[in-house]
């Protein structure tokens, strides 16, 4: 079979990127590194044992409504855990799970509670159900106890404490809490302590006005219900949830797999070229294929291996999706698959993919040319990276606010484009914008591969490089 | 239409810099064709011109009765000067490639790979990667893969650089046997004694111009001839041959004795350089005319400045 010289190189270096190790590296690592990114501080958080905090207070009292305070905090978090995990595996039994959750008198008795609903509603999930340690661990005093006394236990040691809270009162009686610890970075324990002492002050104060406590405690806990809407037409009707905000999620994470690929894949161009000029290979394809065609072959090649990439990774986020979830339609990660499926979204994807790889491919590919070494490539890649650093940059502003001005303006600056359009595609992109960034990168994209192949007929054939170009700056 | 390449008033500048300048020739079918000339006369400009890697600044190139075109350029098998190939690509699989971006088949390709490999002893590395093989197999490897389309003409640019003598002789049959085989070969070189044992005809270049195109015979007729002398012990000939005139420069040692080689130029002959000899008295052990070398021919067309090579 005979195959047009820009397939022929594009097969080529196809092959030969999927045969280095490094390819295989990249395949297997990504999603590790990702899984890693998501599961890490969950599992460093279980893999932490409980923070030992001792609560000294000058009254019983403060002691007693701090440590519940607590107690209050584990149980959220437990619940937030199990219904996160029931919620992804059986979202079918999540009501009873909860609701068994809910009666059980305290955080302990609730988690068995849980578990046991699991049991009967949903045995298959039953292995994996998570086991939530509380966050700290309230540590009874010996004693009479002051903070010179644990000095020793919070600076390490036996039996170290990883912070204590001394509750004392003024002579007017308000709260002075201070939070002792060597975590100076963190002060979670302070927080809770003045969050509950301020309502203990509120009640307080509204007894010495007369006002049951009970009343005291039920003012306080009054919350407004909140809820959350999509004006726009074609939205869907009701709250705002999961569903609605899956997309952003999903746009998100698409940037950043897009980002990561286009610059990943772009170094690969650069470094295949570079290997090229200093293996001395050039002359002899030269003599087969014309510039243009090495240049077409070798994006053609690089985009094969990111499909590769791009295939594998998804074959493997379905199949785990899959496996993970009965009936994904209801459960997070299914209303997160399903975000992925948004036509403006993978549009968005699909024409940011193709031309911002174009675009910086044949950049990385005229730079390549240029240069002998990677060191010479260095000096040239800088100013490239701020570049492409700055839609990275902008990601987080553009989810907090899409429509900001600066957003909308830098998503129309073709080298940004399609990083932001995906970002900016969940609140109503329109297919007219869609079209529109479409056809600036395609003009776009068309300068920079003539300009592209000048610079590389110029690299490859007349062996301009770094040090010609010094020298004739200079001569 | 005899010639397989025809080069019409080539210019080749690099900014300020003239490589090539007017330079025109013809290299017959079937023909073996030097182009000499000592380093930075301007051949690797020359030879990438006539293979349409580089574009000539003025002047005209036809291949094959045409200018160069895309199927002219797939009947070309070309080495260059400086030699590579993918590293990580194994030595069959480097041959087919290039094979297959002539145009030719992938069976083919594959098939004459291995048939190309087999037939010049590297039939056991053939599925080594390149980076394994030592510089000389790579280096032959790489002649194959110039070879594997079967071209009509094949262009070598500096063929014999970095070969060992054995290799060089292996390359020497190779080029006789494609010449033999009907096909056109031009190569460069500056080893005078390879384009002398090889070429039918020979283009000199020196600084860029042509200093000389024909054929060897032609070229050697064109030098002086010289003579070849021994003297006993340590008897000093070019001084006392001073006073008559002859260039003598001095060849070496032999069994103690001195050997000597006189150009004889300025319609002088040997029998009046041994008449010199004999009324001087030098003591000769040999006295041996001989013809020239290319070496001299070339030194004679180019001038002084192309002492250099060799």
């Amino acid at each position: 079979m005979k195959l047009s010289p820009i397939l022929l190189v594009a097969r080529r270096d196809y092959l030969a990127y999927v045969g280095a190790w490094g390819f295989w590296i990249s395949l297997l690592t990504a999603p590790l590194i990702l899984a890693i990114l998501i599961f890490a501080p969950v599992l460093l958080a279980r893999a932490e044992p409980p923070r030992d905090l001792v609560i000294i207070a000058e009254r019983v009292a403060d002691e007693a409504v701090v440590a519940a305070a607590f107690r209050a905090s584990a149980r959220r978090d437990a619940r937030a855990e199990i219904a996160a995990y029931i919620n992804t595996a059986a979202p079918s039994a999540t009501g009873a799970v909860l609701s068994a959750f809910d009666e059980a008198p305290d955080s302990e008795a609730a988690i068995m509670a849980a578990r046991e609903t699991v049991r009967v509603e949903a045995p298959g999930v039953l292995r994996a159900f998570p086991q939530p340690s509380p966050r700290y661990r309230l540590i009874e005093p010996e004693g009479d106890l002051d903070i010179e006394t644990l000095r020793p236990r919070l600076t390490g040691g036996d039996n170290a404490l990883y912070g204590a809270l001394n509750i004392r009162r003024d002579e007017d009686g308000a709260p002075l809490i201070e939070y002792w610890s060597i975590n100076l970075s963190q002060d979670e324990p302070l927080n809770v302590a003045r969050t509950t002492m301020r309502l203990v002050m509120q009640r307080e104060a509204l007894a010495a006005q007369g006002l049951d406590p009970r009343e005291a405690d039920r003012l306080n806990g009054f919350e407004a219900r909140v809820a959350q809407y999509d004006p726009r037409a074609g939205a869907d009707e009701g709250e705002v949830t999961l569903r609605q905000r899956a997309p952003f999620f999903a746009a998100l994470a698409l940037a950043f797999v897009l980002w990561s690929v286009v610059f990943s894949v772009a170094n690969m161009l650069l470094n295949g070229m570079i290997e090229e000029k200093s293996n001395k290979i050039l002359d002899t394809l030269l003599t087969s294929v014309r510039p243009m065609e090495l240049l077409a072959g070798k994006l053609l090649g690089v985009a094969a291996v990111s499909i590769t990439l791009f295939s594998f990774w998804a074959a493997l986020g379905g199949a785990l999706a899959g496996m993970a979830a009965d009936g994904a339609d209801e459960s997070i990660l299914g209303q997160i698959a399903a975000a992925f499926l948004d036509p403006r979204l993978l549009a968005a994807f699909g024409i940011g993919f193709f031309f911002g790889y174009i675009i910086y491919g044949a950049i990385f590919l005229a730079l390549g040319s240029l240069c002998e070494s990677i060191q010479e490539a260095q000096t040239l890649l800088g100013p490239v990276a701020m570049v492409l650093a700055v839609p990275m940059v902008l990601v987080a502003p553009a989810l907090d606010n899409p429509n900001a001005p600066i957003i909308e303006g830098a998503s129309w600056i073709p080298l940004f484009t399609p990083f932001l359009m995906l970002v900016r595609a969940p609140v109503g992109l329109g297919w007219g914008e869609i079209a529109g960034m479409g056809a600036l990168m395609l003009a776009t994209a068309i300068v920079i591969l003539v300009v592209a192949a000048r610079v590389f007929r110029a690299g490859v054939v007349d062996q301009l490089n770094l040090t010609t170009l010094r020298a004739r700056r200079k001569g | 239409m005899n010639a397989a390449l025809e080069a019409e008033g080539l210019v080749k500048r690099y900014g300020a810099r003239t490589a090539v300048e007017n330079l025109s020739f013809s290299v017959p079918k079937g023909s073996i064709y030097g182009v000499l000339g000592p380093n930075g006369a301007g051949k690797s400009s020359t030879l990438r011109m006539l293979v349409g890697v580089l574009r000539p600044t003025a002047g005209r190139i036809a291949m094959f009765g045409a200018p160069l075109s895309r199927s002219s350029m797939q009947r070309v098998g070309y080495l260059p000067e400086e030699r590579g190939l993918y590293r990580s690509m194994t030595a069959r699989g480097a041959i087919g490639y290039l094979a297959r971006l002539k145009g030719v088949s992938a069976a083919t390709a594959f098939a004459r790979a291995d048939e190309l490999l087999d037939g010049h002893g590297l039939g056991a590395v053939k599925r080594k990667k390149i980076k394994t093989l030592s510089k000389g197999m790579a280096q032959k490897v790489q002649v194959l893969s110039a070879l594997a389309h079967e071209p009509d003409l094949i262009i070598f640019d500096e063929p014999f650089s970095g070969l060992d003598p054995v290799n060089q002789r292996v390359l020497e049959e190779t080029i006789r046997a494609q010449a033999q085989a009907g096909r056109t070969v031009l190569f460069s070189t500056h080893v005078m004694e390879h384009a002398e044992r090889l070429c039918d005809r020979i283009l000199l270049i020196v600084k860029g111009r042509k200093a000389f195109e024909g054929g060897v015979s032609e070229a050697l007729a064109l030098a002086p001839s010289v003579a070849v002398l021994e003297t006993e012990g340590e008897y000093d000939l070019a001084a006392a041959l001073a006073a008559h005139n002859f260039a003598v420069a001095a060849d070496g040692a032999e069994h103690g004795n001195r050997r000597w080689r006189v150009r004889l130029e300025n319609g002088r002959d040997s029998r009046q350089l041994l008449q010199a000899c004999v009324e001087m008295g030098a003591p000769l052990s040999l006295f041996e005319p001989a013809r020239a070398s290319l070496h001299e021919a070339f030194v004679t067309l180019a001038g002084e400045e192309a002492r250099g090579p060799e």
